[in-house]
């Protein structure tokens, strides 16, 4: 309810700002067309992340357009047939116009385009209803709103409790407060619960289809990884005990994992045979001579060698390949 | 004594380790400890090119001049990687001098500690 009454509240500001502004929007919208007007408006707009603002400002916009082309109506109707065919096309489906500055908005705008798209447009639709409502029901009378609220009063005692409740004094073995817990699954025990009461059948069931439908479109985008990186570290507490304190260690990598297994980090897919036949890498060699000689040394040893990957063998016999081809034109001396 | 006793409970050189992404100590004991940690990494880099260069050096096959080539490129390399440079420092008081090798700690480190049953399966001897 608060929502329906915030936008209320929006648009009798906005009736009551666009009567004084009447008189400077009928020089200027007579020489642009509404649609142009909407696009240079996103156009100009630069793009910020949370689109709640900009959905807002879109509604303002929207509210001011409408509210002055509804009072310039009555005014002059000679040169203003575009708007009142504009206005009787504003019935219950969504003029055309107003379908595409929301593409254009949500082309715009960082986030999920498809899912923006629908849900800007579900915001016009309903915002075009409020409007609707508020042409046949007259001005709101905002006191009338508030004198069918009623204040509910808390008993002082009740009062201390509660505050009582949110900061807690008391340190426990390791000098770290004990936090009020939270009673959020039990219902509110003092007066009211929630489920007991008729049914409202304000809200209807969503089908998880189209939900599901929706997800798999998207793919995680940055933001959404920068999004999950924050709450990680948010929900990420400083270790209570000795045991959490080791388990944050394993996962950094300071502590090992125990069982102890030797081949931990070592992950050496090859067979035997890549391992010891390592003639193979020999190729580039030439055939005789002291070098070939010396590599097949070279070869020997390593077939040998338990601790090294096959990799860094090949690397290994690459250096030597590279070292000796440096050297031909000292070896043609000799 | 009583001054290396209180000497590792002063911090006395600094040193910002490379990449502060991760919190880790930025305080070496003194800059002894230091530079030993500089000769570590050097010698830790260089040490397949060091071991191949030897391997050419040390070699009765090869033509002599192509050792003295190697002696010469072996040579050029920066001092603290040679391995032999590095010292086995106490971890805790870099002192030089003293140190066990499986625990890399000073004599009187090893000796505080064991005294406070803070080290794993030690204990006085007697028989």
């Amino acid at each position: 309810t608060s929502s329906v009454l915030s936008t209320k509240k929006d648009e009798s500001t906005a009736s009551k700002d666009s009567t004084t502004e009447v008189a400077s929007k009928s020089q200027e919208s007579t020489a642009e067309t509404p649609k142009q007007k909407l696009l240079d408006i996103i156009g100009n707009m630069k793009v910020e992340v949370s689109y709640r603002k900009k959905l807002q400002q879109l509604k303002t916009r929207e509210i001011k357009k409408q509210a002055t082309n509804k009072l310039e109506v009555p005014d002059s109707k000679g040169s203003m047939l575009q708007k009142t065919t504009e206005d009787t096309q504003r019935g219950k489906p969504l003029s055309p116009e107003l379908v595409e500055a929301a593409s254009a908005v949500a082309s715009f705008l960082p986030l999920n385009k498809k899912q923006t798209e629908s849900e800007l447009i579900a915001q016009l639709r309903r915002h075009e209803e409020t409007t609707d409502k508020q042409k046949k029901g007259g001005t709101i009378n905002i006191r009338n709103v508030i004198s069918e609220m009623a204040v509910k009063r808390q008993s002082p005692a009740q009062r201390g409790v509660r505050i009582s409740n949110r900061i807690s004094l008391e340190l426990d073995e390791d000098g770290q407060r004990i936090k009020p817990e939270r009673l959020s699954p039990q219902s509110f025990d003092s007066k009211r619960s929630l489920k007991v009461g008729r049914r409202l059948n304000i809200f209807t069931k969503a089908s998880t289809g189209t939900e599901n439908a929706l997800k798999t479109v998207s793919s995680p985008t940055i933001w959404d990884l920068e999004f999950a990186k924050e709450i990680a570290a948010i929900t990420a507490q400083p270790p209570r005990n000795g045991f959490e304190e080791m388990i944050q260690w394993t996962k950094e990598g300071i502590l090992w994992e125990f069982p102890i297994d030797n081949e931990a980090g070592m992950e050496d897919d090859a067979e035997f045979h890549e391992h010891i036949f390592l003639e193979k890498h020999l190729e580039d060699f030439p055939k005789q001579g002291p070098i070939r000689h010396f590599m097949e040394l070279v070869i020997c040893g390593l077939s040998k060698n338990p601790y090294l990957s096959v990799k860094q063998k090949i690397e290994h016999i690459e250096w030597f390949q590279k070292y000796f081809e440096e050297k031909k034109e000292l070896l043609r001396e000799i | 004594m009583a001054a290396s006793a209180l000497g590792w409970a002063l911090r006395a050189a600094r040193q910002v380790s490379p990449a502060p992404s991760l919190p880790s100590r930025s305080y070496y004991v003194d800059w002894r400890m230091l530079r030993d940690v500089k000769r570590r990494k050097l010698a830790y880099e260089y040490a397949d090119e060091r071991l191949r260069i030897n391997a050419i050096r040390k070699n009765t096959i090869l033509p002599k001049e192509l050792q003295e080539v190697a002696d010469k490129e072996i040579a050029d390399l920066p001092r603290d990687s040679c391995p032999v440079r590095i010292r086995n420092r106490c971890v805790l008081t870099s002192r030089p001098r003293g140190v066990k090798r499986r625990w890399r700690l000073s004599r009187i480190v090893f000796r505080h500690f064991a005294d406070h049953a803070q080290m794993s399966g030690i204990q006085r001897a007697m028989w």
